[in-house]
């Protein structure tokens, strides 16, 4: 049997522990360390919890951009995938595609935005070519996502040349902000 | 660090710790966190649909036959009329805070409207050009908090 330093020892089962099983107070140092997963996991349950709280099966419709901030509504309805007109306080978009510019617009004597009212068109014609053998009928649902500060100059035209081109159902994307209490909540 | 216990051997006592393996949870954490940032949708974007009162487009139904409102609305101030009565108007002021229209005062007159004339749905809102579109989106929420879900956006002359 081994001779050992005089000290505190502890028995054969308390030495396979974890706890008491690391030598005598003073003794040499472990090469292990352990890490303390405990943390961890709380983080990431936390982290869960607060991901699928937030979960939305729709994702998003509408690709929100630097230059066009919302005005914001409490009594919305869920935002419906479809054409969206973006107007920013200098700029004119279909989709992506720039169409005119504000200033340009607000010059103009006619309601009527000619670029504008083309391009819609033309998005309805490629949507009817693309629907006619599955019998989809066109809607005329288009999104309108505008900076708040714009006038109603500009937005007037905007609706005009959608409505001439054939879309008539005219949706505003807002912000969503919560009703007040006692207040129905949106519906989807 | 989490370790397997391999159970005890033949003639030893049962060891005193219990080792619970973390690694498989942490995993699943990992992939799932993975997958609902990816698809985490961070703004709430909704719509507000109008209708445009009076302007060219494709026919749309027959409307129901009901009692006009009409709310012509200015930089300053609100009209309000209601069928065939006089028009009431409301002054706008506006919230030094938030920076938006005041609208408790038409607000409650159109939750009366709503309440004399309960089939009543549709409001048309004649907006003068000068008027910010935060401002008619803040109007149009207002009337479709206070019940009247049917709007109408027309433009004023001149």
């Amino acid at each position: 049997m081994a001779i050992k330093v005089p000290g505190k020892r502890y028995g054969k089962r308390l030495r396979k522990s974890k706890v008491f099983g690391g030598g005598p107070p003073g003794g040499k140092g472990a090469n292990n360390v352990d890490l303390n997963m405990t943390p961890l996991v709380d983080m990431f349950v936390i982290m869960v919890l607060f991901l699928i709280a937030n979960f939305s099966a729709t994702g998003e419709i509408i690709n929100q951009s630097q230059d066009i901030e919302l005005p914001e509504a409490k009594h919305v309805e869920g935002l419906q995938l479809t054409t969206v007109i973006r107007v920013s306080m200098t700029d004119i978009y279909v989709e992506t595609d720039p169409i005119a510019k504000v200033s340009d617009v607000l010059g103009e004597e006619y309601l009527n935005i000619p670029a504008l009212e083309e391009k819609l068109r033309t998005v309805k014609a490629d949507y009817e070519k693309l629907h006619a053998s599955t019998g989809k009928e066109f809607t005329g649902d288009i999104n309108i996502q505008a900076h708040k500060d714009l006038s109603f100059n500009v937005m007037k035209r905007i609706m005009y040349s959608a409505a001439v081109a054939g879309y008539g159902n005219i949706n505003f994307a807002v912000n969503g902000t919560p009703p007040e209490e006692g207040v129905a909540a949106a519906t989807p | 660090m989490a370790s397997m216990d391999v159970g005890p051997q033949k003639g030893s006592k049962k060891p005193l710790d219990v080792n619970i393996n973390v690694i498989p949870i942490i995993d699943l954490m990992a992939v799932i966190i993975s997958f609902l940032l990816l698809t985490a949708v961070w703004t709430q974007v909704g719509r507000l649909q109008v209708a445009q009162a009076g302007g060219a487009g494709e026919p749309s139904e027959e409307a129901v036959k009901t009692t006009p409102v009409t709310l012509r609305l200015t930089e300053k101030e609100a009209s309000l009329s209601v069928g065939a009565v006089a028009p009431e108007v409301f002054p706008l002021s506006r919230n030094p805070d938030s920076k938006l229209l005041d609208l408790t005062g038409l607000t409650g007159r159109l939750r009366e409207v709503k309440t004399q004339l309960p089939e009543q749905d549709t409001i048309t809102i004649q907006t003068e050009d000068t008027v910010r579109y935060e401002d008619l989106v803040h109007v149009i929420d207002a009337s479709r908090g206070a019940g009247l879900k049917s709007v109408s956006v027309q433009a004023t002359a001149g």
